[in-house]
């Protein structure tokens, strides 16, 4: 029964772990004293954050263009491990320990619903760029932009064969080319109005006819994108209640994602994935529609949208429900914030995140990771799981820092006692949310030998339930 | 999701408290291992993203076969890169090689023009729908191997095992799955206090009433049975290929030898079967590790491969044609393989619908002739004696002879 001295803990600890990848020591009394609206609108307007730049600084070729990469890789082939490293460990360094949290997660959502896959050939040389310049500047932006700009990308163009969709054609008497349906079905089904949203097979193949010509001028020397006119379907065209006459050449394709990017199936779609991956696994019927109803009021305006996500009473229940189970990436972060851990090498961080059956940037399908919690629950990642938190806790997670005792120690609690250990660290990072059953557990570890009691005390409650769900 | 989880709870309850969390008496074991010996197994493959049928088991004496694909059909029987001749209308991609000494002594069968009749060319709404037995209907809460597993005694968590990154669609429902990637080194790794470790957490895990708490459970019950019967090494020279694939039917392998009361078995294979590009590198890639470690799995298990159903599946199959790109597109009808002992294989089942434009589902994919539902029923009802419909709202038929 929650009390006014543990209402305020449990609802800023909810906020951490949706707008954010949970708590760090003192975040949730940082969220009381701002003001837990306060702090939804200072994430809504992503600032400077100096310290996470200069935690970046050594990963010097997070700006290299495609272009870039794909000429040091010709001159050395080594070079693209490195640059992978770079952009890998940056994603952990990043939702470790960026101010911007949201700004974080929000990535991380979108880069989703725009899935393209890191070893899929040319995405291993473009999917830097792909992030840095499609998706992270346009999380608070209009869809259309984002849609535009993710559509259009070499790296997507790439990973859904657009770079091979031309029309049909005939050179030297032998016909070469044409409609290859991958971009254009989930351009419809993926990323704008669902798959339930009634269109054909003829959508399909009409929607792949607006994307022909929209492609990579050279996929192993620069990498950027073109569009031909010469591989172009210039007829007319009809898609999904759109009417585009002969002519239209590259705005074919521009034209289409006006129409989708706005469309009363899209505006359902988005934002069911959104309050679904914030608020519920299946998310009120009741807040879809109040989202929908504001994207397509503000024509796509996803600051909006996610503002109103965040104000909504659906939102806020959720502090007191069962949790939303966390992904193998948001449970391995939490931990390490959690207990203030210090990231200086991510390589143990990305395998457990990898052995939880998430690998980062390796979903295959273009469907994405999915975003029900449910999905991730089984005996194989929960075992990844608890030793993870076993070993951050003992600090054995070599490149991860964490100061147990600190963490204790600045919860006012003595880490000599399991007692007082465990509700310390209940205060500090769960917001007293721990259950009866875990804090008498945890009071009950022994000195015997090896591991301190309060690494084991911080080992059981990060491994523990309450630790799997946000 | 609206599947009982209390019964679910109380079925966990019921084996914690026969059991003992990681105090399963020796003797116990030993009882289920017995028990389990000349057990039915059904192992599931699920080739994702939809492999196509038509370079898979190619109708190599169709001429049209050669016409529709052009540059990316397979060669015929005895030419450069050709087809393994079947029954000298189909042949099976070449690099199923290794397989081709359990056709020839009718172990291995294929059943060709398999589907949906619910079409869907989406990846994720045909997998759903394969997986839910229930094509068109999206809301049914469980699996159909959940449903399977219900009608088989016994609660054990490695009674059902998926070897993929998350509990795939087929088994979802109240049936508790070990779902795993790799079942080595399956134990807690606290050092010093490991079993003051797995005592406490499991007081937490036990006062959790949720899924998390099933899930925690459920682990340590895996991580005991797991500890005390560790896959054995393979058997009769079996030689299994690097990779996840050869991985997992090494593990399978292990798990029918051992007789931990595994019945079904599920192996994701998350390969490139989604073709819509250079479709012949692709295919090699992905055919050659699945046909070796298919043929390990047979060699390995030897005799036990008398108890055993094999079969791989996919989504949906591709487009008859080639696209543009020396790829297909996504289509309709597959073919399906069938691994087992007592497969009545040496041959390739089910109507051949023809490629003519005529004969094609819409001008452009294969057609299903067979009901994927009936040819699941057929080896749930060999393998566990089920015969009521393991899908609702549908009775499958008397199936394609294939076990």
């Amino acid at each position: 029964m929650p009390t006014p001295e543990t209402l305020g803990p449990r609802v800023a600890l909810h906020l951490l772990n949706r707008a954010g990848y949970g708590p760090r020591p003192g975040e949730i009394a940082g969220v009381l004293d701002r003001g837990p609206t306060k702090w939804v609108e200072e994430q809504l307007e992503p600032g400077p954050d100096p310290e996470l730049d200069s935690r970046l600084a050594a990963y010097n070729t997070l700006g290299y263009s495609t272009s870039q990469v794909l000429g040091l890789y010709n001159a050395d082939n080594r070079t693209i491990g490195t640059i992978l490293d770079h952009f890998l460990n940056a994603k952990v360094v990043r939702a470790a320990h960026a101010r911007n949290q949201l700004q974080e997660v929000l990535v991380d959502f979108w880069f989703n619903h725009f899935n393209v896959f890191v070893n899929d050939g040319f995405d291993r040389y473009s999917i830097s760029s792909y992030e840095r310049d499609a998706i992270r500047p346009y999380v608070l932006s209009s869809f259309r932009e984002l849609l535009g700009k993710a559509t259009l990308h070499p790296a997507m163009l790439y990973y859904l064969d657009n770079y091979l969709n031309t029309v049909p054609r005939t050179q030297g008497g032998r016909q070469v080319g044409g409609i290859n349906e991958n971009h254009g079905r989930e351009l419809l089904e993926l990323h704008t109005v669902g798959v339930d949203a009634g269109y054909s097979q003829t959508d399909v193949v009409e929607a792949s006819r607006c994307l022909t010509g929209h492609g990579i001028d050279n996929v192993g020397q620069t990498g950027n994108y073109v569009y031909r006119p010469a591989t172009h379907d210039d007829g007319s065209k009809q898609v999904f209640g759109l009417s585009l006459g002969s002519g239209g050449g590259a705005s074919d394709v521009e034209r289409l994602l006006d129409h989708l990017a706005v469309h009363p199936a899209t505006a359902r779609f988005v934002s069911k994935r959104l309050a679904q991956r914030f608020v519920a696994d299946d998310p009120p019927e009741a807040l879809v529609s109040r989202l929908a109803s504001v994207f397509l009021g503000t024509g796509g305006d996803l600051r909006e949208v996610t503002k109103a996500l965040f104000g909504s009473a659906e939102f806020w229940a959720e502090a007191f429900g069962t949790g939303k189970p966390k992904t193998g990436f948001e449970f391995v972060i939490s931990a390490v914030r959690a207990a203030g851990g210090e990231v200086q090498n991510p390589r143990l961080v990305r395998i457990a995140i990898q052995d939880s059956g998430m690998p980062l940037y390796a979903c295959n399908p273009p469907t994405g990771y999915s975003n029900r919690g449910a999905d991730w629950l089984n005996p194989s990642a929960q075992l990844y799981r608890m030793n993870f938190a076993l070993d951050l806790a003992a600090g054995a997670v070599a490149g991860v820092s964490a100061d147990i005792r600190g963490l204790v120690r600045g919860g006012g609690g003595d880490p000599e006692s399991p007692a007082s250990a465990a509700d310390a660290i209940n205060r500090v990072v769960f917001g007293r949310t721990l259950t009866a059953a875990s804090l008498a557990a945890a009071g009950r570890v022994t000195t015997s030998s090896g591991v301190s009691v309060s690494a084991r005390v911080a080992g059981l409650l990060l491994a523990g339930p309450e630790m799997q769900v946000r | 999701m609206s599947w009982d989880v209390s019964r679910r709870v109380f079925l966990r309850g019921a084996g914690l408290a026969a059991v003992g969390v990681g105090m399963a008496p020796s003797s116990l074991l030993v009882r289920t291992a017995q028990a389990a010996s000349g057990a039915k197994v059904l192992v599931k493959v699920f080739l994702r993203g939809g492999a196509d049928g038509l370079n898979l088991c190619a109708p190599y004496g169709d001429s049209e076969y050669y016409n529709l694909r052009g540059g990316i059909a397979l060669p015929r029987p005895g030419q450069a890169g050709g087809v393994v001749n079947l029954d000298g209308y189909f042949g099976m991609h070449p690099e199923f090689a290794p397989l081709e000494p359990f056709f020839r002594d009718g172990r291995l069968a294929f059943v060709h023009a398999v589907g949906n009749p619910e079409l869907s060319r989406s990846h994720f709404d045909a997998q759903d729908f394969q997986e839910s037995g229930t094509p068109g209907d999206k809301q049914t809460p469980t699996g159909w191997l959940d449903r399977a597993i219900a009608q088989i005694p016994g609660k054990e968590v490695t009674q059902a095992v998926s070897f993929s990154s998350q509990l795939v669609r087929s088994y979802l429902g109240p049936e508790p799955v070990l779902v795993a990637q790799t079942l080595s080194s399956f134990d807690l790794r606290a050092r010093n206090w490991r079993a003051e470790a797995e005592t406490l957490l499991t007081s937490m895990y036990q006062a959790d009433p949720t899924q998390v708490g099933i899930t925690g459970l459920e682990t340590f019950e895996a991580i005991n049975t797991l500890l005390r019967a560790p896959t054995p090494p393979p058997s009769n020279g079996a030689s299994y290929p690097n990779g996840n694939t050869g991985n997992a039917l090494r593990q399978a392998a292990g798990l029918i030898k051992n007789g931990v009361g595994t019945r079904t078995v599920y192996v994701n294979v998350s390969g490139a079967f989604d073709t819509h590009s250079n479709q012949l590198n692709g295919n090699i890639n992905d055919y050659r590790p699945l046909g070796q470690a298919l043929a390990a799995f047979a060699t390995d298990l030897g005799g036990l491969l008398d108890d055993v159903v094999l079969m791989v599946t996919t989504e949906f199959g591709r487009t008859a044609r080639v696209n543009g790109a020396a790829g297909t597109d996504h289509g309709t009808g597959y073919a399906m393989l069938v691994l087992g002992g007592r497969v009545r294989g040496g041959r390739v089942l089910g109507r051949w619908p023809g490629l003519s434009s005529s004969q094609l589902y819409q001008n452009r994919d294969l057609a299903a002739t067979t009901d994927f539902r009936d040819v699941f029923q057929e080896v749930a009802r060999a393998q566990f004696g089920i015969s009521a419909s393991l899908f609702p709202g549908y009775t499958p038929g008397a199936g394609v002879g294939v076990v």
